[in-house]
């Protein structure tokens, strides 16, 4: 067993991870909520803006506007998507619709494995210029990324939870999420709500995308199914609570990353996720059998 | 098959769905499948080459992958993201005890589809508790942590212990094939006769007790229930029948590879097989085997035509859209429709050219979208 000081460093990279996760699975989260819609291709979304990111960066264009692109594109794609495949599919099966956006996370892994194939060594990675600053607390090194990656997964979170409590577009998403027949008839532009989720849950993949680029590498299989770690934490908080859902993601960000000065452990931490959604989700099954065709679900 | 319920409208309700449910003898059907069979086995090997012959064994292997998903998915209702992990565990276990043991080879494949049964049902008890949605995800979960398991364990190599694994050694003996089938082309008809039986199993169970039972599930879970279905069970069924051939596929494939290293497996074929799955069509038998070509021999062609693999992705990516949101019974229903669409076009335009003078030709027959017809995914 290592001594403590070996762990230190993993917390502040654990809590900055599970920031970042935070910020996914409230995303992913919401847009189920207004939608219905399991949103599988968040991680993949996020890889390909981080992905045009970089190659904008290699063309010299100012870190600003990459970044920027990155979450608008994140967005706008979203966005596409949901107003291409979202009526066709608005009435059928909460299932259906999760695995469209698979296929949705297909298309955009190959265009990526397409524009940027794999090098055989070279490593791409985006540097924020906050990887450089920091600060130290406690004896423990943070970047400003670090930081960054756990105040966004924060502040998203309670703006989120805010956005859903106090404005009337939050109100209206709330509502949907209960009943989107009879929010229609209430008189609420059912689809438009329904677009300002998209593009809420694509701006949000994006920004994660690029904090996972610069915390963890840029590289289109990790990225895509790192998102699967968020999902983990959704899944968790079984799809409904974005507080639980943040506590989730900080918990899988922390013992991900402190597996892994554990020799033995340490390259089974990528389980973490799996393992803790698995053991979750079954022990709610124990309770209560998870329905899907129920109102709450849907 | 007689109906022994007493009068009422329940029981002629329940005499109809069975007598739906009973298709009609085909002959037709059954001599197109052993002529498909015959071409498959005796016609094809002469024509192939090397390359080919590889793929297509991986084409027949595969089959039996794409079956037993198509058996979850559309005969049941069960949406699996994790068939490409029970698929490792069947590969591995086949590894394995094609190293450890001499026993023939015949017999290490079933024992390798009835250890990943084993594990299979293991898994399902708790996770069929589960609906929809949420077992679909735990399946992608259980994908993912057995991707990074093996990944670390590796696949074995003909070391010693319990995970068959020497990572220092050199000369790393091939997996044994069954004498019968050492060469490539005599592999490939060895999985042929193994996924043809393998089809056969799973034929039989659909036309019989269990595929009328999942046949129920699949249109509505409440209503088998009331219909004095035991729903656990047959689902549990269907879900360690999938269990079984896909180890049993697992063990082919070790021994088609002859080496298997885990970078060769990742979680996006769990994904890819679901796409190929629904692309082929779940509905229907044939669409295992579309399933498979479109998994293995694309991209084989296509790398012979020194096309990206990348496209095939993103291909696949939108059949699954496009399977999702118009053609919800894939290429295998959707084929023989457009066929015939394209035939009466066909015969309509050979007629109306014959009396009057040539006329410009039509639109090309596209695939319009047509409305879910039967068995809509639940």
């Amino acid at each position: 067993m290592p001594s403590w000081s070996e762990f230190e460093p993993f917390i502040v990279s654990g809590l900055a991870l599970g920031g970042v996760y935070a910020l996914s699975g409230v995303g992913l989260v919401v847009l189920y909520r207004a939608t219905g819609v399991l949103y599988l291709a968040f991680g993949a979304v996020g890889a390909m803006g981080a992905f045009i990111a970089w190659a904008m960066i290699q063309g010299s264009v100012p870190g600003w506007a990459a970044w920027l692109v990155c979450v608008l594109f994140g967005g706008l794609l979203t966005l596409i998507y949901g107003m291409i495949f979202g009526p066709p599919l608005a009435r059928r099966d909460p299932l259906v619709r999760a695995v469209a956006t698979l296929g949705l996370t297909l298309v955009l892994f190959g265009a990526m494995d397409l524009l940027w194939p794999p090098t055989g060594g070279a490593v791409r990675s985006i540097s924020l210029p906050t990887d450089n600053g920091g600060f130290t607390v406690l004896g423990l090194n943070v970047t400003w990324t670090q930081l960054i990656g756990l105040g966004a997964g924060v502040v998203l979170t309670a703006g989120t939870a805010a956005f859903l409590r106090f404005t009337k577009l939050g109100t209206a998403m709330r509502a949907m999420a209960n009943d989107r027949e009879i929010t229609a008839t209430l008189g609420v532009p059912v689809r438009r709500v329904e677009a300002a989720a998209w593009f809420g849950c694509g701006i949000l993949a994006g920004i994660a995308g690029l904090l996972l680029a610069d915390l963890v590498q840029l590289d289109a299989t990790t990225l895509t199914f790192l998102v699967i770690s968020s999902l983990a934490a959704a899944l968790i908080a079984r799809l409904r609570s974005i507080a639980v859902t943040f506590a989730a993601a900080i918990v899988i960000g922390l013992v991900h990353d402190l597996l892994t000065p554990i020799t033995a452990l340490t390259n089974y931490r990528d389980m973490t996720p799996f393992v803790l959604a698995a053991i979750a989700l079954l022990w709610v099954s124990r309770h209560r059998t998870v329905m899907t065709r129920s109102r709450e679900e849907a | 098959m007689t109906v022994e319920t007493k009068g009422g409208a329940a029981a002629t309700a329940a005499a109809q769905r069975l007598r739906l449910l009973r298709r009609p003898q085909r002959p037709a059907h059954l001599a197109v499948v052993v002529v498909f069979a015959a071409f498959a086995l005796f016609a094809l090997p002469p024509l192939m080459s090397l390359y080919y012959t590889g793929y297509m064994t991986l084409v027949a292997i595969y089959s039996i992958v794409t079956l037993g998903l198509g058996l979850l998915v559309g005969r049941t209702g069960l949406y699996s993201l994790g068939q490409g992990a029970v698929l490792q565990i069947g590969a591995w276990t086949g590894a394995r005890l094609l190293f450890a043991t001499s026993q023939p080879f015949p017999v290490v494949v079933i024992e390798a589809g009835l250890v990943t049964m084993g594990i299979g049902t293991v898994i399902g008890l708790p996770a069929l508790r589960l609906r929809g949605l949420y077992l679909a995800l735990i399946t992608l979960m259980l994908a993912g942590a057995v991707t990074v398991a093996l990944a670390t364990v590796n696949f074995p190599n003909g070391g010693g212990g319990f995970t068959g694994y020497n990572g220092t050694s050199v000369h790393i003996p091939p997996i044994r094939r069954p004498s019968i089938a050492g060469t490539d082309p005599a592999y490939y008809r060895y999985a042929v006769v193994v996924a043809l039986l393998m089809f056969a199993l799973v034929y039989a169970h659909l036309r019989t007790r269990p595929g009328r039972a999942w046949a129920a599930i699949r249109q509505s879970e409440p209503a088998a229930l009331a219909a004095g279905i035991n729903t656990t069970f047959y689902k549990l069924w269907a879900w360690s029948l999938a269990s079984f051939i896909t180890g049993v596929a697992g063990a082919m494939l070790a021994g088609q590879a002859r080496y298997l290293y885990s970078i060769n497996f990742s979680t996006q074929d769990s994904i890819i097989l679901l796409a190929v799955a629904l692309m082929g069509g779940v509905y229907n038998l044939w669409g295992a085997v579309i399933g498979a070509l479109l998994m293995q021999l694309l991209p084989a062609i296509l790398q012979n035509l020194g096309v990206s693999y990348a496209w095939l992705t993103i291909l696949f990516g939108l059949g699954v859209l496009q399977v999702l949101t118009t053609a919800p019974a894939g290429i295998a229903d959707q084929f023989p429709k457009d066929a015939r669409r394209l035939g009466g076009l066909l015969t309509r335009l050979a007629r109306a050219r014959r009396p009057g003078p040539p006329r410009p030709p039509a639109a090309p027959p596209g695939t319009p979208p047509q409305a879910p017809s039967r068995g809509e995914a639940t």
